[in-house]
């Protein structure tokens, strides 16, 4: 707590790493803990090389329903016996499994998934830490790693066993097992969610009938991520499996596909963590595009649509996944979308954040998309034309303007005239800009003008008929000097204080 | 101005203006020099002044000092043998010289800006010499008569002879037809007088007026220019335009940018595009139960509809074998 100074104490922003170092942070997590009080203990089997082959199939079963017993390693004392004893079974099943054939006898599926089913299914621990910064911050692991690792491991070669039986293992391995394994992507552990993602991969590659089942939850855990709870942290990794998904389209894309690509993966660049997934996510969209060309224009304009207002460092991101659409576009499709992209990427060049800035421009050292703009000049050059002269003396940047001396120049020799136009008709505005701004700054001043010499009209006015009144007494007075003691006090009483000029209201009312 | 004065100024310029012309036989020693390392050939001039004009509009410096600038290096490349590598020096030395007297000085951009924006590799301090050595080899004192001198000229005397077409003859195109002529080297052997009345006869016949032709004519006759040279240099420079205004582009390639960005943008730049790691799953083709018709549904309606999707593909007893078959080559992993 002293860590934090007074005026730290004060300021309501505290740093975030300041807060952290006062929090005594687990860094491991697990729900899995042993229920019983009484001490469990394995009681070690014959290894499964030395035992007979009419023994074997006993002895794996039994080394099966033996690795059914949990451990709780948060207390990293207890069972060490019985610990070690389940891991050098896993690592012998895990060899067992690889290295021989013939072991995937149906009767061992059931004991098989059951015993993986015990293992990794559990309810995920709460999150320790739900501003969870992976640049910044370790993530939680889970603290049973040693043994659930040979399980995954364990499941992932027996996927891959060349014995495997999809039309058996189909009866275990069902929507259920596959629905409980999606929750476990949400792990914090990525060791973990490796391991699944690679296991999910096997999965749809060999149960067709688990496929469409598999895309719909998907779906919906994407869907809740964007629109309700905006945190899952398995997204890159369903997204890694989706991207060898659409890869194997068939075409024509059949009408559920693009549903998707339009309805998930575009509004899914409004997540505020985008950072973590974005990379599979561009992989993704730019696969869709590859597959079906007359998709481009949809997606840039859904992409437009969500362009980030707020947050540069997502705009950044954007300009990337928009060029690396540009580098596989088609020039058809590049007509259809270049008005609105090219305002888009206008409005980018002139924005004051340097890397956004700096990434808009770099658009024109991509020599694709160079080809692209030279074709289209017309329309492209008088979009970018105006900001990229207003910032080339205007930008805080020495770095920007000497970018955009590069893409002036680029553009200046792709059409000349073009070019000479837009410079003349921009000077031009410039121009009258200027003088309407004189002409305003001028009214303001005649205004300022009028009113100094009104005020003091109005103010006279108000007491005009008063001092008419009192100047002709004064005359009058003046006049009749036997009078002028006893009117003269009482014009001397009835005259305003203010009166500056009296002169002005003779002339005017008299 | 009155045209009397007028013309009595033409005069004066066009007695003045050998004076400014670059010396003819370095031009041509420039033009017929091949490219090699030791001398400087016309492509690197030209190539030179394109860098010049794409400053100039940079900066926002006005034609004036373009021309003047291409005078100076013109005259200078003319007399003085000097190596490729310092090409850019001397012409951005011109240049600075150029904007020095002919902007304001609040417009004029510092050395240093200069050359970080013309990407050079020399430093500031090259720059102030070379640019002593220029004026000095040049006697630069006034300035000099250009082109641009005479067509500002006779532009004037036309707009002043006939009032209603104030319009049709601009300038501004006037100036910019110049600057595409400037380069191209063969263009600095042609006197100012005659480049410039090219110029502005190929516009007056472009607009179709009769009697600013006329003027045209006037103003030859009263120059004396002869008429061969003025049919020989228009010639040239309606080549030179109709190429400036065709609408074909030229690939911009010879000569390469630097590209310098900041240092968080190249760490993202350079990031590397996910290499996606997990094998590509084809979809099925013909028979690929996966309960297609529960597919369709499934993005419309959003409903559950897990009992169509359960437990039907093709390895069950439902498919003949032979179907089987066919479906296993290419969708189980190995």
């Amino acid at each position: 707590m002293s860590a934090i100074s007074a005026s730290e104490k004060v300021d309501g922003f505290t740093r975030k790493s300041v807060r952290k170092a006062q929090k005594q942070r687990k860094s491991q997590g697990s729900s899995q803990y042993r229920t019983q009080s009484a001490p469990v203990e394995l009681s070690p089997l014959p290894q499964l090389k030395d035992a007979p082959s009419t023994e074997q199939q006993e002895l794996f079963t039994q080394k099966l329903q033996q690795c059914c017993m949990l451990f709780d390693f948060f207390d990293s004392v207890m069972d060490l016996k019985s610990k070690e004893i389940k891991r050098a079974t896993l690592n012998e099943l895990v060899d067992y499994v690889s290295t021989n054939r013939g072991v995937l006898v149906e009767s061992t599926y059931p004991e098989i998934t059951n015993m993986i089913c015990t293992n990794i299914f559990r309810t995920l621990p709460p999150s320790e830490n739900p501003d969870f910064d992976p640049e910044e911050d370790e993530p939680t692991l889970e603290a049973s790693w040693p043994h659930i690792q040979l399980v995954y491991e364990f499941l992932l070669r027996f996927l891959e066993n060349p014995d495997f039986q999809p039309s058996i293992a189909k009866r275990y391995i069902d929507q259920k097992f596959v629905l409980q394994l999606l929750e476990l992507f949400d792990s914090e552990d990525p060791r973990e969610r490796d391991f699944l993602k690679t296991i999910l991969h096997r999965i749809y590659g060999k149960f067709l009938g688990l496929r469409a089942f598999i895309r719909k939850q998907i779906n919906n855990i994407f869907l809740k991520f964007i629109y309700e709870t905006d945190h899952f942290n398995g997204v890159a990794e369903l997204l890694e499996i989706l991207g060898s998904i659409i890869n194997g389209f068939a075409l024509p894309l059949k009408a559920e596909h693009k549903q998707f690509l339009m309805k998930v993966l575009i509004p899914l660049h409004t997540a505020k963590g985008l950072a973590l997934f974005h990379a599979q996510l561009a992989y993704c969209v730019v696969q869709f595009l590859e597959k079906d060309p007359t998709l481009t224009e949809p997606v840039i304009r859904g992409l437009l649509k969500f362009w980030p207002k707020t947050c540069s460092q997502k705009e950044v991101m954007y300009l990337g996944e928009i060029e690396e659409i540009l580098d596989v576009i088609e020039p058809t499709q590049f007509i259809k979308i270049q008005e609105p992209l090219f305002k888009q990427i206008s409005r980018c060049v002139a924005n004051p954040h340097f890397q956004v800035a700096e990434r808009a421009l770099y658009f024109w050292n991509n020599e694709y998309i160079l080809s692209l703009i030279e074709e289209n000049i017309d329309r492209v050059l008088p979009i970018m034309f105006g900001s990229l002269y207003r910032i080339s003396k205007e930008h805080w940047n020495p770095t920007i303007v000497a970018l955009v001396y590069n893409v002036l120049k680029t553009l200046m020799e792709m059409n000349c005239t073009l070019f000479d136009e837009l410079t003349s008709s921009y000077k031009a505005d410039r121009q009258r800009e200027k003088k309407k701004e004189q002409e305003r700054d001028e009214l303001w001043k005649k205004l300022d003008e009028l009113r100094l010499s009104d005020s003091a009209l109005v103010q006279n006015n108000s007491h005009g008929l008063q001092n008419n009144n009192n100047n002709n007494n004064n005359n009058s007075n003046s006049s009749n000097n036997d009078d002028t003691e006893d009117k003269s006090a009482d014009s001397a009483a009835a005259l305003p204080t203010d009166d500056k000029e009296p002169d002005v209201l003779v002339n005017i009312f008299v | 101005m009155d045209a009397y004065k007028l013309m009595k100024e033409l005069r004066v310029n066009y007695e003045q203006e050998v004076f400014y012309l670059p010396k003819e036989t370095g031009l041509v020693l420039i033009e017929s020099s091949t490219r090699d390392e030791s001398r400087i050939s016309a492509k690197c001039r030209d190539v030179q002044v394109e860098d010049l004009w794409s400053l100039t509009s940079f900066f926002g410096y006005s034609t004036q000092t373009f021309v003047l600038a291409v005078n100076l290096l013109d005259r200078f490349l003319a007399l003085m043998r000097i190596q490729p590598k310092h090409l850019s020096c001397v012409s951005l030395s011109c240049l600075h010289m150029a904007a020095k007297v002919t902007e304001e000085e609040c417009d004029v951009t510092s050395s240093d800006e200069l050359i970080r924006i013309g990407q050079a590799r020399f430093t500031a301090s090259d720059l102030c010499r070379m640019e002593k050595i220029v004026s000095e080899k040049l006697d630069f004192k006034s300035k000099p008569i250009t082109a641009l001198t005479f067509l500002q000229l006779y532009h004037q005397i036309a707009l002043s002879h006939s009032m209603d077409r104030k319009e049709t003859l601009s300038l501004e195109k006037l100036e910019a037809q110049l600057k595409a002529c400037l380069c191209r080297i063969s263009f600095s052997k042609a006197k100012p007088s005659v480049l410039a009345l090219s110029l502005l006869r190929l516009q007056i016949i472009a607009v179709q007026s009769e009697d600013m032709l006329e003027i045209a004519s006037h103003i030859q006759r009263h120059l004396k220019i002869a008429d061969g040279e003025l049919r020989l240099w228009s010639e040239r420079v309606a080549q030179c335009l109709s190429d400036y205004a065709s609408p074909e582009c030229s690939k911009p390639n010879h000569r390469k940018l630097q590209w310098i960005v900041s240092r968080r943008t190249a760490q993202n730049l350079h990031a590397s595009r996910s290499v996606p790691e997990l094998p590509t799953i084809p979809e099925g083709g013909w028979g690929e139960s996966e309960s297609e018709d529960s597919c369709e549904d499934v993005m419309s309606s959003g409903e559950e509809s897990l009992s169509s999707s359960l437990g039907s593909d093709a390895e069950g007893p439902y498919f003949p074998l032979h179907y089987r078959q066919q479906r296993d080559r290419g969708h189980l992993l190995a």
